[in-house]
């Protein structure tokens, strides 16, 4: 029950040269939490719409529980939805906002009220069922869009940015709170958002999408550790990661990742990677996370294998970490640095990556290089 | 604390409250002749110069129009009738029609919409008397002569009413709409359950101008009913006041027939004028 598939799913705008959806193939599993993420116009909120129902499927089929829904109408595909803007009826009372879908199934009334009392209790708003939207904050009105979804008890529950219109605090508090409601409701949720901090702590697996096009669908720990292209190695993570262009060079046996800054030594679970490339010279991007990043405050060391001289630009402090923004040469790299060691502005230290956390990108079609990370 | 709010009055709050009170006053000035008019005895009413104020107020002026109205083939409750008939099975039906035909043409995507939607504001610019011609043929065609939808028909395609209620529905949030699709409500519950309640302010707007303009009309009466016991109260007193009969004698029995055709509207006015400045459509949305 609630299990959905998506089989090479396409949605065309009329006079749209390219498809707003483009090849959607995704199966999701009975009480996943399965979160899309992408830039804004990426096909996301699209792709819910269809699954809604609120959108014609231009080529392609959706199945819900293996039924096939390309053409039932959104009553009837067992499905809540809630809203960015929540969309409640400002015409009806909370009680009768959150009871209007149960009314509407002709659910017998002792029923109704129990179910509603029942909802509002587990989300904390029994005290404002008499009350009108308008009179509602922010953070309740988001709680009434949830009761509304919940109460009808449906096998799918679907959320379109459900927490982007409240403050800092609140969509923390609330984003937690859906989790919890999640795993206790043991229902498949499919979640939209553009905040990939919000996918990576809600999702039990997330859907990557640029153009469209699905980059990469893998849990949060994969997507963060193997991106499978530079795109999703960008998109995930915040600062994001640094990106250096250079070339592949081979060398008495060992790959070396070069440019005109600096030479390092590829470790060796890349070398079959490189091995199957052609024997030239290979433009290559190399990928390396903030924390990844080493600093060192005393002046590079040519001696020292692998740490280059850097110039400070500016240094962030979030509190418990700093980030220092360095160029070296024509690249700019952030690293995560312990807030106790201060950067000034034209400071000169030494930088170096992890070398076991790097990743390295296809120069041209952006695709990563790690073994087993590429999934096409 | 009454004081401190009342010394933050600057020189502009006095001047603008004055001005919007004068003009006020003198825009209720016609309300406050029509009032005092309907009492003058004869004498005041043909004074020279004329007085804006009565001085000795009676009520002889609606003794006279009863006893005329009830000296005439048709009595005046008939009129009253025909009225309060031809009016409500317009406002209801302009009301209905109307918000359907907006509700669709608002939130619907259709082929010839934008056609459509053209020729409703097209259909804004004909003045009424060169329709007056096609309608007594429409009417007359399909023999609605002397009866009660000969009244209705005419004013029941609305298009200003249509126009304004296309502006007011595409405001309410498609979300809205979609929310209720997925609770599992049929086009016409999404209609009667969110779109009708939301659209309050804008249907008692048109409710009022729509009930002014049939209140007040004549046209209906004059040109599709022969029949003098089908016409409406606007028709008597205009027939009043026009000196279809004798105008001089008949000038008292015109200023009170002139304060009962007002006095509905003033209600009507009143009675919606608080749903039009209600703006609730957004508050149910951030």
């Amino acid at each position: 029950m609630g299990s959905i598939t998506f089989n090479h799913v396409f949605k065309q705008y009329k006079g749209e040269s390219r498809p707003a959806v483009n090849d959607f193939h995704l199966s999701i599993e009975e009480g996943e939490f399965l979160v899309l993420v992408g830039p804004s116009g990426c096909g996301k909120s699209t792709t819910l719409r269809m699954l809604a129902g609120l959108e014609e499927i231009s080529d392609g089929e959706l199945y819900i529980d293996d039924k096939f829904v390309n053409y039932v109408s959104p009553k009837d595909r067992d499905i809540a939805m809630v809203f960015q803007n929540y969309a409640l009826y400002p015409n009806l009372t909370v009680y009768e906002n959150i009871a209007l879908g149960l009314k509407l199934r002709k659910t017998a009334k002792y029923d109704i009220e129990l179910r509603v009392n029942r909802v509002a209790k587990i989300l904390e708003i029994s005290h404002l069922l008499d009350r009108k939207p308008s009179q509602l904050s922010g953070g309740q009105k988001q709680r009434v869009a949830l009761g509304r979804a919940i109460a009808r008890e449906p096998q799918v529950f679907l959320m379109d940015e459900p927490l982007s219109n409240l403050d800092a605090k609140l969509r923390a508090q609330t984003r937690a709170e859906i989790i919890k409601l999640q795993s206790d409701l043991k229902r498949t949720m499919v979640y939209v958002t553009h905040d990939q901090v919000e996918a990576m702590t809600m999702g039990t697996r997330i859907v990557v999408m640029k153009d469209g096009v699905i980059q990469q669908v893998a849990p949060p720990r994969q997507l963060y550790d193997e991106p499978s292209n530079l795109f999703v190695a960008g998109f995930i993570g915040s600062p994001q990661m640094n990106f250096v262009n250079g070339t592949v060079t081979l060398e008495e046996g060992s790959y070396f990742f070069s440019n005109k800054r600096m030479k390092l030594l590829i470790p060796r679970r890349y070398d079959d990677q490189f091995k199957r490339m052609d024997r030239s010279v290979r433009n290559v991007v190399l990928g390396v996370r903030p924390e990844h990043v080493i600093l060192k405050a005393e002046e590079a060391d040519d001696e020292e294998r692998g740490f280059v001289s850097s110039s400070v630009q500016m240094t962030e402090v979030t509190g418990a970490d700093s980030y220092v923004y360095v160029n070296v040469g024509e690249s700019k790299i952030i690293a995560r640095t312990d807030p106790g060691i201060t950067y000034r502005k034209d400071d000169k230290p030494a930088i170096g990556f992890n070398m076991a956390k790097i990743h390295f990108f296809d120069e041209n079609t952006g695709a990563s290089l790690a073994i087993g990370g590429d999934e096409g | 604390m009454l004081l401190s709010r009342l010394r933050r009055i600057t020189f502009f709050d006095f001047a603008l409250v004055l001005g919007f009170t004068a003009l006020a006053a003198f825009m209720s000035l016609p309300i406050i002749f029509i009032l005092n008019h309907a009492f003058k005895p004869t004498n005041e009413l043909f004074l020279f110069p004329p007085r804006f104020f009565v001085q000795n107020p009676t009520f002889s002026n609606f003794e006279q129009l009863f006893l005329h109205a009830t000296n005439a083939t048709v009595p005046f409750s008939r009129y009253v009738f025909n009225s309060v008939v031809v009016v409500t099975m317009t406002l209801v039906s302009v009301i209905v029609v109307s918000t359907m035909a907006a509700y669709v043409l608002a939130k619907y995507r259709f082929h010839f919409k934008q056609i459509i939607l053209s020729m409703i504001t097209l259909s804004l610019m004909f003045a009424p008397e060169t329709v007056g011609i096609p309608r007594y043929l429409i009417i007359s065609g399909i023999h609605l002569n002397n009866t009660y939808l000969g009244h209705v028909l005419p004013a029941l395609a609305s298009p200003i009413a249509v126009f304004m209620l296309v502006g007011f529905i595409s405001q309410i949030p498609n979300e809205l709409l979609e929310a209720a699709k997925i609770d599992g409500a049929s086009h016409v519950g999404i209609f009667a359950r969110i779109v009708l309640p939301l659209s309050v302010p804008a249907i008692a707007t048109i409710s009022i101008f729509t009930f002014q303009g049939v209140w007040g009309d004549v046209e209906t009466s004059t040109l599709f009913m022969q029949d003098e016991t089908m016409r409406t109260l606007a028709f008597y007193v205009n027939s009043l006041l026009s000196g279809l009969q004798n105008s001089v004698a008949a000038q008292n029995v015109a200023a009170a027939a002139g304060l009962l055709m007002f006095i509905p509207n003033l209600i009507i006015f009143l009675l919606f004028q608080r749903k039009v400045l209600e703006t609730m459509i957004h508050s149910g949305i951030k």
